[in-house]
């Protein structure tokens, strides 16, 4: 670890405590099932309870840090925790479904045991970011780190400027969070747009993709800081427009998705460059990753 | 029936949905008395069993393997029994040469009416299973670590490409080079032992060129990668096979494709030399004639015969060029067929089953799933959807145990059968020197008894036998169950 | 009191019957038939002839197995409320003490270079670390280097001592054991082995001229640079790797790779009951990163193997301060079709940047 730090101390800063059960990095915590919430037609929401006493009272994380979720004899997959680390009673993952683990996560009904390797990774540095306006912006299942962390800052939102979210999806049927979207709309502390690629006749928001909208909404770079999850495609042009809206490269912060297996910085997969996105990551800057995306 | 009851075997039924399905019913409802061991796995045609489904029963604790489909000329698909039976028949007599009884498994016809036949080939193939007894478990037999050698008494010379045909050679590919997007040859690679694949885009890349004993790369394995691109490609006669095998399959397009062809006489067997040279720092010259091989090596003279040191499979080319050449250069009447057995072949030939199926136990203890053998060969054209590596379906566990990785070299020689163009890279690339190209060559072997004569990729005219059928098969017939 | 030891050639099979007296499975390499002879660390027992040639496949799965169980999982109805799944998870936790005898010190630094990623990192690995503990490294020095070996240009030589616990140098009459770790030295003093002595003057006589035999080194001291410099020179890349088979043999037989692969095998096909395993993958295979929707980082083998060349010169080095290279050139034997990575660095190296293409061309 010490070794880590004296070559890249950026990327570790302020990394919470990670808990491991018996020492053991690779065996996860058990977890059941509390609730499925059908999102659209390829995302669901797990609502899920770590087994053990005190286990959701003593599990700790950061907003962005993410979880390998078993299905036992299918396999692990990766997902952000994306209810606000003040939500104590469950942890709660949206999983769009496109492959094995996915399809096997689908298919769970309450009740159902699965396990749990969390927190991993690095999380978004809301304590750096006091007295700035923030952008957020959300594409697709990208909304879903995204709701952390917004739920995160509006928890706390006289520490911070302006809190903005633009969220956008190809359809207002691909919408996940549907029954959130109303009190995000009118609360007080959060300017929220919502947008999609291609509307029926009685949507009364943004019609566009996300860059666009963004163009319209043109927000300033003054005192400002953009953070944007989505799909690779939106991601890169939403940082070209973000760009050229003058927000600099360092305060455009994102996260990466990569194929993990191991999720502890050693199996190979997830590196980009020198940088493993298990545990220098998700959360990156621009800056650091453009090269990329 | 004998009391089966405590000593039940496991025998694994594939039966057809439209024929031997009904049959067993049909028996059931007659009350006709069947042995128990049976399990019963419903397909909806004997076409559509995978040699593979019956090889990985027996792999994982089957008995016995059973498939039962409709009478020929009585598929409800119209022909699914007939490519059926080819295949059956070629996977029966390839399992021998794993070590596996081939009475422990059965192919046959029942249909749906045939209830009092189901009960007589139900009862005599478990009586057989019976005799033989519970079937030895491949994790679990004694590793046979026969030291054994792989040289073969050589009678040819290896080839030598004189300088004036390099230079035609060399003149004809830059005259077609401007409408090519490449050339694939050979060149000299970490010394001047060692050749390497070339790729040609450039009259610079050109003067690099080396086509001699040492150049063992089949370079047709880079073809169907290269679709949509218009390629020259220099061929010997084991090249232009795989060539005809990939044109007989459609997996490439002869329109995209410029033939250059040279004459061979046998190329030098790398990693035998090697041996015999030892560990060396510095090669420092080679001189090669068709009989003699002069290296300088850390100072120090070396001379080989290169009869000695010829690859085995060239012992066993048919010679003959296929004809898909565009362009020939040289002299071919040197090239004669010669059909000796391959000595990993003769070897395997030599020992009974039981020691067969040691023997790849204790290959397999050695193999690292590399996949050189898999990604070298000229006919393994799935790439990345490899099923041995594919979690949907799940063909194999990626525990590294002697079972999965016989059975992943199982399923490379079974996607091999009569296609196989007996090139010889699988086995040459496998760093552990494992002597797989024996599962091919059987392979070929069986294709060529039942086939009359087939052998890849020589006529590109030619259907591959197990793409087609006929009605009326010459050299399979049908078991008796009397 | 020196540690040194003399093992005389015909003492070897006492040696290593020793060490399997006091508890020890032996690794030795041994000779393997085959239409190629191979070379393999496999358990030693009494009478087997042994190998002191160098192995074909480095030592790595001595504490990196090809595959292994990480647990097991087993599901089991409540019987209280048997609507209720509960789930069982075992880890394995038993590794035997194992010593590695005459492995080459070019695998040796292998496990000083997998130790990095694997112990010092955020976190431990647990099955690695145990493995590790209970390993004892012996190795022996190299009379020389060979057509594709190179660790002098790594920072290494024929005789380095980095990750073993033991180096035995050949002499006239046998080998002078030289205890490098406390663990070696301990074993070492606890033998019966005779003392070396004015041996050890001889090895070291060895060792200098196997030093003295090695070709010219080349200077890779700015590979790193070079290497994220021309990161995004597609064309370089692609013409490094067009022969490229994107079999495994490279990283498979290499003593310092360690991409892994982690699934679930049901052993009851039906999930109740299984496993999940580690095991061996390679990065040259494009499923490595495949991602389920289809979306995949490194499509095409130019950027696998960028990523191969980069992580070994450039990526680690980074993290860790040293090639994750030890130069052994199992990759450069065996690659089928002799792809040759000092070849790919070197040209790395000497490659143009862009930006100096494009001075020149203004």
């Amino acid at each position: 670890m010490a070794d880590i730090a004296k070559t890249s101390p950026r990327m570790l800063k302020g990394l919470a405590p990670r808990p491991m059960p018996s020492g053991n990095p690779y065996l996860p915590q058990t977890a059941r099932v509390l609730d499925v919430i059908r999102e659209t037609a390829t995302i669901k929401t797990l609502r899920v309870v770590l087994e053990g006493e005190d286990a959701m009272q003593r599990f700790h994380f950061e907003p962005g840090q993410v979880a390998q979720l078993s299905v036992f004899g299918v396999g692990e997959a990766t997902f952000v925790i994306n209810s606000p680390p003040s939500q104590k009673d469950y942890l709660q993952f949206s999983i769009m479904e496109v492959g094995e683990v996915t399809r096997a996560l689908h298919r769970l009904t309450a009740g159902e045991l699965i396990g749990v390797r969390a927190p991993l990774g690095n999380f978004f540095p809301y304590a750096d970011w006091l007295g700035k306006n923030i952008v957020l912006i959300g594409g697709g299942i990208g909304m879903a780190p995204v709701r952390t962390i917004m739920l995160h800052l509006l928890e706390r939102a006289s520490d911070y400027g302006q809190i903005s979210l633009l969220y956008g999806a190809r359809t207002p049927k691909d919408m996940s969070y549907q029954y959130e979207l109303a009190d995000w709309l009118k609360h007080k502390d959060l300017a929220c747009c919502l947008c999609v690629d291609k509307a029926d006749s009685d949507w009364p928001h943004k019609v566009g993709m996300v860059p666009e909208v963004l163009k319209e909404l043109a927000p300033s770079p003054q005192n400002s800081l953009a953070v944007l999850c989505g799909p690779p495609i939106m991601i890169k042009y939403t940082v070209e427009t973000l760009l050229n809206l003058g927000f600099a490269e360092e305060n455009i912060v994102t996260t990466l998705e990569r194929r993990m297996k191991c999720g502890i910085g050693i199996c190979g997969r997830c590196n980009v460059g020198s940088r493993y996105v298990c545990t220098d990551g998700p959360v990156f800057t621009c800056r650091e990753v453009r090269a990329f995306l | 029936m004998p009391a089966l009851a405590n000593n039940e075997l496991r025998i694994v039924g594939f039966l057809c949905n439209w024929c031997s399905y009904g049959g067993a019913d049909t028996a059931g409802v007659a009350r006709a008395s069947q042995p128990t061991d049976l399990r019963i796995i419903r397909v909806p045609c004997s076409g559509r069993v995978d040699p593979l489904f019956v090889l990985k029963a027996l792999l994982n604790g089957a008995d016995g393997v059973l498939v039962s489909g409709c009478h020929p000329r009585d598929c409800h698909y119209g022909t699914g029994n007939f490519y059926a039976r080819r295949r059956l028949e070629v996977l029966k007599r390839f399992l021998p040469i794993l070590g596996i009884d081939p009475a422990r498994f059965s192919y046959t016809w029942v249909s749906a009416s045939e209830g009092q036949r189901w009960q007589k080939v139900v009862s005599r193939f478990t009586e057989e299973i019976h005799a033989l007894g519970p079937a030895p478990r491949f994790e679990a037999v004694e590793p046979l670590a026969k030291a054994c050698s792989w040289t073969q008494e050589s009678k040819g010379p290896v080839s030598v490409i004189s300088p004036e045909l390099l230079e035609q050679l060399k003149k004809a590919i830059a005259d077609k080079l401007p409408e090519l997007d490449c050339v694939l040859g050979w060149q000299e690679g970490r010394d001047l032992l060692h050749s390497v694949p070339l790729f040609i885009r450039s009259e610079d890349d050109l003067t690099k060129l080396r086509c001699d004993a040492t150049c063992h790369n089949n370079l047709v394995r880079y073809l169907p990668d290269l679709k949509g691109q218009k390629v020259g490609i220099i061929v010997r006669s084991c090249e232009a096979r795989s060539v005809v095998q990939l044109l007989q399959e459609g997996l490439i397009s002869r329109e995209e494709l410029v033939v250059f062809a040279l004459p061979c006489q046998g190329l030098l067997d790398l990693p035998r030399l090697e041996e015999a040279l030892g560990r060396y720092q510095r090669l420092e010259d080679l001189t090669l004639t068709e009989t003699t091989l002069r290296l300088r090596v850390d100072g120090q003279e070396r001379v080989f015969q290169t009869a000695d040191f010829r690859q085995s499979r060239c012992e066993q080319c048919p010679g003959e060029l296929p004809a898909i050449a565009d362009q020939s250069f040289g002299d071919f009447s040197g090239q004669t067929a010669s059909q000796t057995l391959p000595p990993e072949l003769a070897f395997l030939d030599s020992l009974n089953l039981q020691e067969r199926m040691g023997f790849w136990r204790a290959c397999m203890e050695r193999c690292i799933l590399c996949h050189a053998c898999r990604n070298s060969c000229p006919m393994c054209v799935c790439r990345d959807q490899c099923i041995a590596e594919s979690r949907e379906p799940h063909w194999q566990s990626a525990e590294a145990s002697v079972k999965e990785k016989f059975f992943f070299q199982i399923i490379h020689a079974l996607h091999l059968a009569g296609r196989c163009t007996g090139c010889g890279e699988c086995q040459a690339n496998c760093p552990v020197g494992l002597p797989i190209f024996a599962l091919r060559a059987h392979l070929n072997r069986i294709v060529s008894e039942l086939f009359d004569g087939y052998q890849a990729g020589c006529d590109p005219k030619a259907v591959p036998p197990l793409l087609t059928y006929s009605q009326e098969e010459a050299h399979i017939h049908e078991r008796s169950w009397e | 009191m020196s540690s040194d030891r003399f093992l005389a050639h015909t003492a070897i099979g006492d040696f290593l019957e020793g060490l399997v007296q006091t508890g020890y499975t032996v690794y030795c390499p041994q000779k393997e038939p085959g239409v190629r002879q191979s070379v393999i660390f496999a358990p030693w027992q009494k009478g087997l002839p042994i190998s002191l040639e160098k192995a074909t496949v480095a030592p790595k799965h001595l504490v990196l197995p090809q595959s292994e169980v990480l647990f097991r999982y087993s599901k089991h109805k409540e019987s209280a409320e048997p609507a209720k799944q509960s789930l069982t998870l075992d880890a394995n936790e038993i590794f035997t003490p194992t010593l590695l005898f005459a492995s080459r010190p070019c695998d040796a630094r292998g496990f000083a270079i997998l130790d990095r990623p694997f112990l010092q990192g955020l976190f431990r690995d647990p099955y690695y670390a145990r493995r590790r503990e209970a390993l004892c490294v012996v190795s022996l020095t190299c009379p020389s280097g060979c057509a594709t070996c190179f660790c002098h240009w790594t920072g290494a030589g024929p005789s380095s001592p980095e990750g073993s616990d033991i180096l035995m140098t050949e002499i006239a009459e046998g080998f002078v054991l030289q205890g490098i770790t406390d663990k070696g030295k301990e074993l070492l003093l606890a033998s019966k082995l005779p003392e070396a002595g004015e041996k050890s003057q001889e090895a070291t006589k060895a060792r200098k001229a196997a030093w003295q035999s090695l070709s010219p080194v080349q200077d890779l001291s700015t590979a790193p640079q070079k290497l994220a410099e021309i990161f995004a020179d597609q064309a370089f890349w692609s013409q490094a790797t067009q022969a490229c088979l994107a079999c495994g043999a490279c990283t498979y037989l290499c003593p310092t790779c360690y991409c892994f692969n982690i699934t679930d095998e049901s052993l009851d096909g039906e999930n109740e009951q299984g496993v999940r395993l580690r095991s061996w993958d390679t990065c040259m295979a494009k499923q490595f990163t495949e991602e389920a929707s289809g979306h995949n980082p490194r499509p095409d083998k130019a950027q696998r193997m960028r990523n191969r060349i980069s992580h070994k010169f450039s990526s680690y080095p980074e993290n860790w301060g040293s090639f994750s290279c030890s130069g052994c050139g199992r990759c450069v034997t065996h690659c089928p079709v002799g792809l040759d990575i000092r070849e790919i660095v070197l040209k790395a190296i000497h490659a143009k940047t862009a930006q100096q293409n494009e001075k020149e061309t203004s």
